[in-house]
């Protein structure tokens, strides 16, 4: 009933369903929303190995070695999946978001999208480019 | 030729005698290619349960009364084709993530007032005097809103909204695409006035843009964008000083 | 519970909502065109030998590392991003049902660990190795 209101009529009973912990498992959509959410939590962990490499280089020529094993390639492989897929549905989803106008007209959100892939593509071959190229 | 039929499994719930909603099953004649579900429910409410009760109007999909969910998907029950679903039964139940009054009816109080808290209609500072004439807006300007105006008020982005079924307080999709639809008009010019319930905590940033609401929409309103644009907007309005005061 | 909810409490801008959303977006940028090419490279191609990477040499790491532009790009890589992921995985827990995600304390565990994370990375970075400008 409305607080603060006369009732207009008698209380009829009404029913809730509650919305159960399985609702994302419902439709595909919910799913992948659920996917792309936690995508968080392994690129979380890989930048704080990240750190963790950051820091060993402070124990000196004789103690550095930087991770090599299997485990940790098949680990960055599962958690690139899961960068791949944050980039995809993130830089696609701010072509929605971000509206700007270009001379009183507005500029059409493919490509808003396409520039922050643009953006994604040159950052990562420049950071590719440092990184490969310091190591020889 | 053996005549076409389908299976209407409808929610049923009389709040006086029944615990829970239980499902009852309609066999009918698929008499004609063009008939939608809501067709379906007239036609076992005249020949075969007149108890059987549910929201329509138009039967055209501009009122919005008609949205159920037909096999788990809010759609409006005017807009969906039996011959999209057959020979498979069809699911028919009260939409989604509100509180069922009887059989496919729903109690929309809590939409409606979520839609008015939002204040949708033209606020002026100042009313025009009757003599200075009407507003003018260019068909820029009637561009800017034109998609968040079509909004019928369906509910069926609410029964999509897993926010707005885990937390009955967040504002929703329609209120907030209603609310940047009145805040883009260049008639209107109560945007501080609307802030205080879009930007609350129950507000926009509650949405974590799952996008189911435009998924469903029949209309092309397209709610989540309207959200994602207003949070990114009312965030403008802190951050910059002077600019973008949309 | 059956009727309009919460239209007796004022209602008012959340504008600490409004900022860790601002946060999200920022990290959620960093992230998304930053981080990829990191795994890529230090997490795939390097440790594999497929092509020589920065923090597999020794010297060319510590050398990267004294420089101040590097820092402080590795500043902004590593710490802007847990604000999206604080953000992020807070709001997951609430879609999973754990409505407690939403009180104050569990934004001051989140966000606070966001915050945590970037002042760890700022002391790593200035004392793991020192600040060169050569």
């Amino acid at each position: 009933m409305s607080a603060g209101e006369a009732p207009v009529q008698t209380a009829t009973r009404t029913y809730r369903p509650s919305m159960g912990m399985g609702w994302w498992l419902r439709k595909g959509h919910y799913f992948w929303y659920v996917v792309r959410e936690f995508t968080a939590l392994p690129l979380a962990l890989w930048l704080l190995w990240f750190l963790v490499e950051i820091k060993r280089a402070g124990g000196g020529a004789a103690g550095y070695s930087p991770h090599g094993s299997t485990a940790f390639v098949v680990f960055s492989a599962v958690c690139l999946l899961f960068a791949l897929y944050h980039s995809i549905t993130f830089l696609s989803l701010a072509g929605v978001i971000i509206h700007v106008k270009v001379l009183e007209r507005p500029v059409s959100s493919r490509l808003i999208v396409a520039s922050q892939f643009g953006l994604w593509a040159v950052a990562s071959i420049v950071i590719g480019a440092v990184l490969i190229g310091f190591g020889r | 030729m053996a005549e076409k039929r389908v299976i209407i499994k409808a929610t049923r719930f009389d709040p006086d005698r029944d615990e829970a909603p239980r499902v009852q099953s309609y066999d009918i004649p698929f008499a004609d290619e063009s008939m939608v579900v809501l067709d379906a429910l007239n036609y076992i409410k005249a020949h075969v349960d007149g108890s059987l009760s549910y929201r329509w109007s138009c039967r055209m999909g501009i009122c919005g009364s008609c949205g159920m969910m037909v096999n788990g998907t809010p759609k409006l029950t005017c807009n969906a084709f039996l011959r999209d679903y057959w020979p498979r039964p069809i699911v028919v139940e009260p939409l989604r993530n509100f509180p069922v009054i009887r059989d496919l009816v729903i109690d929309m109080d809590d939409f409606m007032h979520k839609l008015k808290s939002i204040q949708p209609w033209i606020i002026r500072k100042q009313e025009l005097p009757l003599g200075a004439g009407e507003h003018r807006q260019t068909t820029a300007q009637v561009d800017e809103y034109r998609q968040f105006s079509q909004c019928i008020n369906c509910m069926l982005c609410y029964a999509a909204c897993p926010v707005y079924g885990l937390n009955n307080e967040f504002l929703g999709p329609a209120a907030t695409a209603l609310a940047r639809r009145y805040n883009l008009d260049s008639r209107d010019e109560g945007l501080k006035l609307r802030l205080p319930v879009i930007a609350s905590s129950e507000g926009i940033w509650e949405c974590s843009f799952v996008g189911e609401c435009s998924v469903v929409c029949p209309k092309g309103v397209d709610p989540a964008k309207a959200i994602q644009q207003t949070k990114l907007d009312t965030t403008m309005r802190f951050v910059l000083p002077y600019g973008n005061r949309e | 519970m059956t009727g309009p909810v919460g239209h007796a409490r004022t209602q008012r801008p959340a504008l600490a909502h409004l900022f860790w959303w601002f946060m999200f977006a920022q990290g959620g940028v960093i992230a998304a065109v930053l981080i990829p090419v990191h795994i890529l490279v230090q997490g795939i191609l390097g440790p594999l030998k497929v092509v020589p990477v920065a923090d597999r040499h020794y010297d060319t790491w510590v050398t990267l590392l004294g420089n101040p532009i590097v820092k402080l790009y590795l500043l902004v890589l590593i710490a802007v991003p847990f604000f999206h992921f604080a953000h992020r995985l807070r709001y997951l827990l609430v879609d999973m049902g754990v409505g407690a995600a939403k009180s104050v304390p569990a934004q001051a565990v989140f966000y606070g660990g966001a915050v945590a994370v970037t002042a760890i990375t700022i002391w790593v970075l200035l004392t793991t190795v020192p600040l060169s400008l050569g």
